[in-house]
């Protein structure tokens, strides 16, 4: 292979890492839209989710990579699977909420993003202790299925991945502009006040947007173990630093910018990895972290300065 | 401390305590508490207890540390580890096989200085480190102190969950590079061989209770280290940006110097612990140092109590030996228990795994239901008396004023000189061309509707707010591009429209804050507390109680009161008590009488009015037209931005032109 197709294999890789971060990162940017507030158990969320999704699966009798399933017994499956992840994800995100996150509301300073960094730890020990701290094979369902274009190699579940989050990201565009819910929680992000003020129920907004980001989570979870075929307590980290900082780049608060940055990030993961060393990756992401922080602290498209006190 | 023992005790030893004084009491505690801890080795002779006990001193000085950063700074970092690593590689290497470069001439003066030693090898000549443990302590604070400098100036402009990630960032990349360095970290492996101290000749090898005896002796320093700067100008300054950053920086605090401060400050002692850790170990792993370290002290000082110096201590400390004792012996009896109740399940739990999820639920409960801690950093005060809450309004104005107000250069003539100036957010212009003189010992009132732009004219003249052309010219000097803490140096204090004092201290201290710029004690004149820097204290207070008094008995009896537990109206008040301490020439005052009553208005006023007799030269801006007639000698109006009348109050309130921009144009014909 060429080092022209290396770089081309290695887009399609990023591309596919990108719309699992970019799911993610939606996450992120949906509630520091509207709380201002960095949700550090969104990490973990994420890491319940991909073990709710492996238990969802093996639930239908699936186990390892072996069982391959087709036609509508695969679309069955993985709508089923889909679903239960998404909701408990959503489930989870909303309960973290009401019982953590809502006593906490108007307090000042950081005691809310300390409380989450709290959940984020529980969340990861309650797997710890309860799972182990091995890998899990993750059972998928997908068959192999391989197209050759020139020097690249697209698998089907890569198509899968980008069909799954173009159509949650649609839908997620669709809800926030088009719905009255989403007009309140357009409303809630400018100004919770004032949305208070014009009738809007602004708790029942933010719960919507916890559901909504913990849905995504899921989602990107289940992404996650049918693209690695595996799971495991630690991914929540690596992998939402990763989304947060795809969510930063795009410019936080801002749903298309989470979408960008997340490719952007999964490219630079794949690319970076593949022109400098994979043991510099975290380094190369934290670093634009650090940078665009300081730098263009608005992001690609963000609208608020993160500097206002 | 002195008040978690007033104030907890049951009434009769309160009582009996009360016969010793406070401070013999504080001394007493600390002597017992030092006495503990210097016989503990001797009469535990546990090693592995002992092992335990230095570790957890380790983790007090950690937590003192990032309390400086975090809880008086109000920086949360996320990778204070990081420091811990800097410290600890720093030393390891320093005193270690690591490096091994080739003999030269140049490793000769470092050989006298016994740096380094000449070592022979089959391929030549090599030179190895052997920097003294006691030598690299303080090496160690200063590169972790650059580090920190280093990490935290691009940090300075985020607000404070930002800044959270790029430390967490940091915190991230540090252990990395560690791990990917392997010619200067060994990598994973971890670094191998690092001395053990010596001290006149005596090898600490791996016995623990010479490192225990270490760690006391650095925590102690490091608690004295904190309790000083807590108590002096540095403190305060910290403290005032962890309240309100703006009105920090508009009392004279430059924040960038005083936030790199609390960094370097923080990440020094986290550099000298990681070389104290790294010496008793003998081993350095980029694995201790990744972010599980960064949030187990940060649940120490949460625990604690975040910002209180004894607080943190103890919370380090005691999850310190929940961890390492209390966890481990309680599951050594479940494990009997489950043996003798024939329960499998019970033999084999291991509660000491679960440390992790004990730390994040600390974390959650805390938030949730004691933000303040064990032992928290503020103290209760008593409620005062009937005597101390009746206050009499009166009249004529201040009485016997000390010397607030600094002399002014120029002795005639204008004092500010605003000139074409114009400040645009975006489209708007908020300012457009203003002009305004403000004669020496004048009282100059701004009037406006809402939105013309009164504030803005005084966010730029203090330096918040970038002006887009213009001169600002203040006693002789340009003060246009200048930041806000250099104003107020120059002679402007102010108060704001919505009351900007800092909530979380003390009335007395939010005064002292403003005399920050008059202050000279340094870092190290608050450590040394030389008879210099606590003549110049005791006389800051002393001043600062001379202020307070100027209110009557409105402010005084409440100097020890949080400024958040104030009324509306003695906010106000202490807000001015707070910029007259900076010894102002000029008092810029956003509309001081908003939110009083009619009595109180005109008791303001008068006070107003009698430092302005005392020479003080005022700027306001005000609502009230009958104040402004009573105090004015000049009414400036703006409206959009723009000038609209200038003139003696009398005039003003004629002027066509400003009847419409109050009344609307319908009102001036009538």
């Amino acid at each position: 292979m060429s080092d022209y197709g290396v770089l081309l294999q290695q887009v399609v890789n990023g591309l596919s890492l990108g719309a699992m971060y970019a799911l993610l990162a939606l996450g992120f940017t949906l509630v520091y839209g509207i709380l201002e507030l960095i949700n550090f158990a969104h990490f973990n969320v994420f890491m319940v989710s991909s073990f709710v999704g492996m238990w969802a699966l093996e639930l239908l009798g699936l186990s390892g990579q072996g069982q391959v399933l087709t036609g509508l017994a695969l679309a069955g499956t993985l709508l089923f699977a889909f679903a239960v992840t998404m909701i408990a994800a959503g489930v989870l995100g909303v309960a973290i909420e009401r019982l953590s996150l809502r006593p906490l509301r108007g307090v000042r300073g950081t005691a809310a993003m300390i409380t989450t960094i709290g959940v984020s730890y529980i969340l990861f020990n309650v797997i710890l202790l309860t799972v182990g701290a091995g890998s899990e094979n993750y059972p998928n369902p997908l068959p192999v299925v391989r197209w050759q274009f020139g020097e690249v190699t697209l698998e089907l579940k890569e198509l899968l991945i980008w069909g799954v989050a173009l159509v949650l990201m649609v839908a997620l565009h669709f809800f926030v502009n088009r719905t009255r819910l989403g007009k309140a929680m357009r409303a809630t992000a400018q100004d919770a006040e004032a949305a208070r003020m014009m009738g809007v129920d602004v708790d029942r907004v933010i719960v919507t947007a916890f559901f909504l980001g913990s849905a995504l989570a899921g989602a990107a979870a289940l992404i996650f173990g049918l693209y690695y075929n595996y799971t495991s307590f630690i991914i929540g980290y690596t992998a939402g630093l990763r989304a947060f900082t795809a969510a930063v780049l795009g410019g936080i608060g801002s749903i298309p910018g989470a979408m960008v940055g997340g490719l952007l990030i999964g490219l630079i993961e794949t690319l970076g990895g593949q022109l400098i060393a994979v043991r510099w990756t975290d380094v190369i992401i934290f670093s634009i972290l650090v940078l665009v922080l300081v730098f263009v602290p608005t992001g690609l498209f963000g609208r608020a300065a993160p500097t206002k006190s | 401390m002195r008040s978690a023992i007033g104030t907890r005790l049951p009434a009769r030893t309160a009582s009996v305590l009360a016969v010793v004084p406070a401070r013999t009491r504080a001394r007493l505690g600390v002597l017992l508490v030092t006495a503990a801890a210097l016989l503990f080795p001797l009469l535990n002779g546990n090693d592995a207890d002992i092992d335990s006990a230095a570790n957890a001193l380790a983790f007090a000085a950690l937590a003192l540390g990032l309390n400086i950063v975090v809880g008086f700074a109000g920086l949360l970092d996320l990778g204070y580890a990081a420091f811990f690593a800097i410290g600890a590689y720093a030393y390891g290497v320093a005193s270690s096989w690591q490096l091994q470069p080739a003999w030269s001439s140049f490793w000769e003066p470092f050989q006298w200085l016994d740096l380094v030693a000449r070592f022979h090898t089959a391929g030549g000549d090599v030179v190895h480190f052997q920097v003294s443990f006691w030598l690299m302590l303080p090496v160690s604070a200063a590169i972790a102190a650059f580090f920190g400098v280093l990490f935290g100036a691009p940090t300075l402009r985020l607000k404070g969950d930002y800044l959270a990630i790029v430390t967490l960032g940091f915190g991230e990349i540090v252990p990395i590079v560690a791990r990917n360095t392997p010619s200067v970290t060994n990598g994973a492996m971890g670094l191998n061989g690092v001395a053990a101290p010596r001290l006149f000749g005596y090898d600490f090898g791996v016995d623990a209770t010479p490192y225990y005896y270490v760690g006391i002796a650095l925590v102690a320093l490091l608690i004295v280290t904190t309790q000083r700067l807590k108590d002096s100008r540095i403190g305060r300054a910290w403290m005032a940006i962890r309240e309100d950053e703006i009105a920090a920086a508009a009392m004279g605090i430059n924040r960038v110097r005083f936030k790199l401060l609390a960094f370097a400050i923080g990440a020094a002692f986290a550099g000298a612990t990681g070389t104290l850790y790294v010496a008793k170990l003998q081993t350095a792993t980029p694995e201790m140092f990744m972010f599980p370290v960064s949030v187990m002290v940060l649940v120490m000082i949460v625990f604690g109590g975040i910002g209180s110096v004894w607080g943190v201590v103890v919370g380090a400390l005691l999850l310190q030996i929940l961890q390492s004792w209390f966890l481990e012996d309680l599951s050594q009896w479940l494990h009997a228990l489950g043996r003798l109740v024939n329960i499998d399940g019970l033999q084999h739990v291991e509660l000491a795994s679960s440390i992790e999820l004990i730390f994040g639920v600390i974390l959650v409960f805390m938030m949730l239901y004691r933000r303040e801690g064990l032992i928290p950093a503020t103290r209760r005060v008593a409620a005062l008396s009937l005597d101390e809450q009746a206050a009499q309004v009166g009249r004529g104005g201040f009485k016997g004023l000390p010397s607030i107000g600094a002399a002014v250069n120029s002795a005639s003539g204008a004092l500010l000189q605003v000139s074409d100036l114009t400040v645009r957010f975006g489209g708007l212009v908020a300012l457009r061309s203003v002009e305004l003189s403000v004669p020496v010992r004048g009282v100059i009132a701004v009037i406006g509707p809402n939105g013309s732009g009164k504030s803005t004219l005084f966010n730029t003249i203090t330096g918040l707010v970038p002006a887009d052309s213009g001169d600002v010219g203040f006693d002789g000097d340009d003060t246009l591009r200048l930041r806000p803490d250099a104003v107020l140096e120059r002679g402007i204090a102010r108060t704001f429209q919505n009351i900007r004092l800092f909530p979380n201290l003390t009335v007395l201290e939010n005064v002292m804050i403003g005399m920050h710029a008059r202050l000279e004690t340094g870092p190290v004149g608050a450590l040394l507390r030389l008879p210099a820097n606590r003549r110049e204290e005791a006389a800051a207070r002393e001043h600062a109680l001379e202020i307070l008094s100027l209110f009557g008995n409105r402010l005084l009896p409440r100097a020890d009161h949080l400024a958040a537990s104030l009324s509306y109206a003695n906010r106000r008040r202490t807000e001015i008590a707070r910029a007259l301490a900076s010894q102002p020439k000029l008092l810029l005052l956003d509309e001081p009488t908003a939110g009083m009553n009619p009595a109180e208005t005109l008791e303001l006023a008068d006070q107003i009015q009698s430092l302005n007799r005392h020479g003080l030269t005022i700027l306001l801006i005000e609502h009230k037209l009958d104040v402004v007639a009573m105090l004015a000698d000049k009414v400036v109006v703006l409206d959009h931005g723009e000038k609209i009348a200038e003139g003696s109050p009398e005039v003003v309130r004629r002027d066509e032109e400003v009847i419409r921009a109050y009344l609307g144009r319908s009102a001036a014909f009538v």
